[in-house]
């Protein structure tokens, strides 16, 4: 259940997955961020470890960085303990499966942690001494991109989500939350003029942030729902600052513990957000550092947002639940993909064994109605793969008359971090039926015969030298 | 989106921009990312809303 276990696997059963950047680099000076960028113009997606980051002081870190982590859907499955090749819907129905699971963590003593190793209270909390990344030239400044855990005051359920802090100074981080789970019990501890736990979760098993992503309702106990991902009891210690009133995670790397203090407010941001843009300068909370609690030999981890490591995420966790509940309704469903090319959310490829006309509009308004990122849902037939969009893009192509299979819905919930997105809260919907029509003779897609694809294996025609050289 | 401005650093000149509904009319001095120095938005030479 450690980050360095999982990185070790990879190296041994995957190295193809994963590089090293064995140079000194200045993460706070966008050096790990560029690395990625050359990468991904290359249109590649390693894990990338850096090996030799400078911390914010400008010295030789303690903590290598490793980045990249959830850049595709092959190290996602690898990290829940899937294979490579289940990547596709495989993965997604895994994630609903083991979403629904709850299992209970184990508490283990100081002794039996990890994360204990190396424990700093108070003024002895420096984050100076980390490698925090800055990723994009607008951003305010360095971010820790990770998972904060809060516990809600009223039924001690702990929730876990995605913020991003930005770094004020050695104790000192500017918050930022959107009105979700966590802002509820904040909202709820500064009705009471009381500061706010938090430990940020800066490094662990991707497992855990892969779990932390669940759309469960407030309430739903996180950190069983986290052990439902991993199939078996998350451990927890009890924290530094606040002892056994509130639980930290015993095998992360690295988790920081402080108070979001009530009632005070400092501009935070921009930064670079998932849609590729960068969320504006707001007034947001700050957060006082307690503690630092980490292995002695911690990796540092961040997530490259707004790119391929953010965009994955972001798909997969929803395409389970959503194909899911159109299978209750239009059980030919075959498969749902949430491309990486629209930011793993706001396109959604539907494809179903269409019988009537009209199911494909009922399975868009499905996922619609179930996921309020979602903004344009293709429909294909069975035979378009959705998770090769030049397919769908041809479905499109050959199988629409924009007057007759384009519906646009007005006044829809959808996301306040879409660019084009005029209202704070509503947008519009549009559905492209991209299937046959089942009440007309339509022409047929071509086809090389199978018995020929079969018998004409690449491997078994061309040398493995020439094969390799063209990738 | 929510509602934006852009405003220009009066100290590097460079633009970025703020939530309106949370800075545009309050008290809260901007503080630009590149230079990373604070102003009052009045002092900007140049506010894009």
């Amino acid at each position: 259940m450690s980050l360095r276990g999982f990185l070790d696997a990879l190296e041994r059963d995957h190295p193809d997955q994963i590089i090293h950047v064995t140079e000194p680099v200045a993460p706070a000076h966008f050096d790990v961020t560029a690395v990625l960028k050359h990468l991904e113009l290359r249109r590649r997606y390693p894990l990338v470890v850096f090996d030799r980051p400078l911390d914010l002081r400008g010295e030789p870190s303690a903590l290598p960085i490793a980045t990249n982590i959830y850049a595709t859907r092959e190290r996602c499955a690898l990290a829940l303990g899937l294979r490579a090749e289940d990547a596709a819907l495989g993965l997604s129905l895994d994630y609903a499966r083991r979403e629904a699971l709850r299992v209970a963590p184990v508490v283990v003593s100081d002794a039996e942690a990890p994360v204990k190793q190396v424990v700093r209270i108070d003024d002895d909390v420096d984050l100076r001494e980390l490698p925090v990344v800055r990723h994009h030239d607008m951003d305010a400044g360095p971010y820790i991109d990770m998972a904060s855990v809060m516990r809600d005051p009223d039924s001690g359920a702990y929730n876990v989500a995605f913020l991003r802090n930005m770094y004020k100074g050695p104790r000192k981080l500017g918050l930022h939350m959107s009105p979700r789970h966590n802002w509820q019990i904040v909202r709820k501890h500064e009705a009471r003029d009381e500061p706010t736990p938090v430990a940020i979760v800066v490094s662990h098993h991707p497992t855990f942030y892969i779990g932390a992503l669940n759309v469960a309702p407030f309430g739903v106990d996180d950190y069983s729902l986290i052990g439902g991902m991993f199939e078996r009891p998350l451990r927890l210690v009890a924290s530094t600052t606040w002892g056994a009133d509130f639980f930290i995670p015993a095998d992360a790397d690295l988790v920081l513990e402080g108070h979001v203090l009530p009632n005070v407010r400092e501009v935070e941001g921009p930064f670079g957000e998932f849609p590729g843009t960068y969320g504006p300068q707001r007034v947001r909370w700050v957060v006082e550092l307690t503690a630092l609690n980490r292995r002695a030999d911690a990796i540092y981890q961040d997530i490259f947002v707004g790119h391929p490591d953010n965009w994955v995420m972001g798909s997969f966790p929803k395409e389970g639940s959503l194909y899911n509940r159109i299978k209750g309704v239009v059980p030919t469903v075959k498969a749902v993909h949430l491309p990486t090319s629209a930011v793993g959310r706001f396109h959604c490829y539907i494809s179903i064994d269409k019988r009537v006309d009209g199911e494909s509009k009922q399975a868009a308004l499905i996922a619609l109605g179930n996921c309020d990122f979602v903004k344009h849902v293709v429909v294909v037939d069975s035979d378009i793969d959705v998770y090769r969009e030049e397919e769908v893009l041809w479905a499109i192509a050959t199988r629409v008359q924009a007057d007759e299979d384009v519906d646009i819905i007005t006044n829809v919930k959808g996301s306040t971090l879409d660019p084009s997105q005029h209202d704070d809260i509503m947008g519009a919907k549009m559905i492209i039926d991209a299937t046959r029509p089942v009440r007309r003779p339509f022409e047929a897609r071509i086809e090389v015969p199978a018995d020929a694809m079969e018998r004409t294996k690449l491997e078994r025609l061309i040398p493995p030298d020439q094969l390799g050289r063209i990738g | 989106m929510p509602r934006i401005f852009w405003v220009t650093c009066p100290h590097c000149a460079k633009r970025f921009y703020c939530h309106y509904e949370d800075l545009r009319h309050n008290s809260f001095d901007l503080r630009c990312p590149y230079c990373e120095r604070e102003f009052p938005q009045e002092a900007s030479p140049r506010i894009e809303e």
